[in-house]
């Protein structure tokens, strides 16, 4: 019995140093996973060892992992909590999130060049997708990003409303319409757009390619 | 494979279009006023603490400004909490966290941490902008500065800067935010407005700690050459410089008697604080006091009569009355106390 309440006393003690050390997720727990390459995804984990998927496949994705594609590369992942995200040729992104007390975390892609295409399904999710000049939050949408050398990032929203925010302030982008964020400025006034078209060189990952 | 379908003309034409417009006006987001209750309903003030990050420990210890006792430990939530700020209301109180890349988001009246944000590869450095509306945060790993707004937690801008920034600080009317960087022995001298490095200023070898004076004068340490040195807030151009000895680590303005504001210099290696008095051009030394093991971070009352030096040896606050140069309590804190801020 003594033993017993000893041991207990240990677990929770251990559990307790453990469950105040960290909040980041543990490393060992995919966050999603890559589902399509056509050409080449390589993902970078945090300790520096690569993986690459070609074709379909289901490679395990982590915190910290960062997704590339080169110039005749396009990518298919999905994160567990419903979103879908797309990489078109020459992008690199990096995987993190934000802890919030009491808040479902925030998925957060940290977009370094490229374009990506991403989409949420199956209620409200809390994500983000970052460049060097600013940030597009969403809850439920569809939109296309793409940042340029100089930083410059063209959001298209495809559906739903996408807070698209720059140091200098947040503009909320509507369906079927397109905004910049540019260094030192606040995101352009929406622009009506063809917004379907944004995705259309996603058709071949998704399979619906003509 | 299909490819983006709106082409560099028509994108330019958009920008055009859009950049006509002119009506359009974004939300300004992130003013940490916003979230503040109506001036009918002042919410009560928040006791002066201290409050002191411990790198070794991973937490960050409270202290009571007035009583020297201690209050709590916090737990970051993350790895080697380094640097600190705190909202001038108090309330708010963030936290780097090197190994983490991330900063902890401090709730200071529940004493928890609240969140978790990633900036970058081993984050330095965190100061707020003079609205507490933002944070920059220097990424040491990146060579970048992380903007992140105090209202919604989100990243909402990146700065690349020189090699190694490890210093940051703000002029007192907020047009410029200046870095040290240590790879390239240099502050840079950023336009608020535009997020342009607009001068580079030559300091000499591994530049830090960077601060501002209580005259606007911007102060920095060169931990590569021993000593410190001035920048003027108008010109940008370093018009004083003073060897203190080995491992100069922070400063903090106080007054001794009738004399000041001087710059208190913590000395490592000396186990020391040097107190620099005089034309910025002509420093000499006014005060020196003794201290323990160590001495790192250091921070000043508003009124300028004490002294809060963190020791990173001895792991401990000792405040010190500026015009006695006596030690009146030391407090003991986490291993690895760096750096220490007082809330007003």
């Amino acid at each position: 019995m003594i033993t017993r309440l000893l041991m207990t006393s240990l677990s929770l003690a251990m559990w307790g140093t453990v469950g105040t050390v960290s909040l980041a997720q543990a490393d060992n727990i995919p966050i999603g996973s890559a589902t399509n390459a056509i050409g080449t995804l390589t993902i970078v984990r945090t300790d520096g060892v690569q993986q690459r998927l070609q074709g379909k496949g289901n490679v395990p994705l982590y915190e910290g992992d960062v997704l590339k594609t080169d110039g005749s590369s396009q990518a298919l992942i999905s994160f567990a909590e419903g979103i879908e995200v797309a990489l078109n040729e020459n992008t690199s992104f990096k995987l993190l999130s934000r802890w919030e007390k009491d808040k479902p975390t925030v998925r957060i892609l940290r977009l370094k060049q490229g374009e990506v295409w991403a989409k949420t399904a199956g209620g409200p999710k809390r994500f983000e997708v970052e460049t060097p000049v600013a940030t597009a939050s969403v809850k439920e949408t569809e939109f296309n990003l793409k940042v340029q050398e100089d930083g410059q990032s063209i959001l298209t929203v495809i559906e739903g409303i996408v807070q698209f925010g720059t140091p200098f302030g947040t503009c909320p982008i509507r369906t079927e319409t397109i905004s910049y964020g540019v260094r030192g400025k606040k995101c352009t006034k929406p622009a009506a757009t063809d917004a379907k078209a944004a995705r259309a060189w996603t058709d071949a990952l998704h399979g619906t390619g003509k | 494979m299909r490819r983006l379908n709106y082409s560099t003309p028509t994108v330019l034409l958009a920008m055009t279009l859009a950049g006509c417009a002119g009506a359009f006006e974004p939300t300004k987001i992130g003013s940490y006023a916003l979230e503040q209750p109506a001036a009918s309903a002042v919410p009560p003030s928040v006791p002066s603490r201290i409050y002191v990050a411990n790198e070794s420990s991973n937490d960050v210890s409270v202290i009571d400004a007035t009583s020297f006792q201690a209050v709590g430990t916090i737990p970051a939530l993350n790895h080697s909490t380094h640097d600190l700020a705190v909202s001038r209301d108090g309330r708010r109180l963030y936290a780097t966290n090197l190994a983490s890349g991330r900063v902890s988001v401090i709730d200071t009246v529940k004493r928890e941490t609240i969140a978790s944000i990633y900036t970058g590869e081993r984050c330095h450095v965190v100061a707020l902008s003079n609205d507490d509306s933002q944070l920059w945060v220097a990424n040491i790993g990146e060579n970048t500065i992380s903007i992140v707004d105090t209202t919604t937690f989100r990243i909402l801008g990146t700065i690349p800067v020189g090699k190694g920034p490890t210093g940051l600080t703000f002029s007192h009317d907020g047009r410029f935010a200046f870095v040290s960087s240590q790879g390239e022995k240099t502050v840079g001298v950023i336009d608020t407005t535009s997020h342009q490095v607009v001068k580079t200023i030559p300091v000499g070898a591994n530049p830090h700690f960077l601060v501002v004076g209580r005259d606007g004068h911007v102060w920095g340490v060169n931990t590569g050459q021993n000593d410190v040195y001035v920048l003027d807030p108008e010109t940008h151009e370093k018009v004083g410089t003073f060897t203190v000895g080995d491992k100069p680590q922070q400063i903090a303005f106080a007054y001794k008697g009738t004399a000041g504001p001087l710059a208190y210099v913590t000395v490592g290696s000396q186990n020391k604080v040097v107190g620099l008095g005089g034309d910025p051009g002509n420093l000499k030394v006014v005060d020196e006091i003794a201290v323990g093991e160590g001495p790192n971070g250091i921070w000043s009352n508003p009124e300028g009569t004490r002294l809060f030096v963190a020791h990173d040896k001895g792991n401990e606050i000792r405040v010190i009355d500026t015009g006695t140069g006596q030690t009146i309590a030391t407090v003991p804190v986490g291993r690895k106390p760096i750096r220490v801020v007082v809330s007003r």
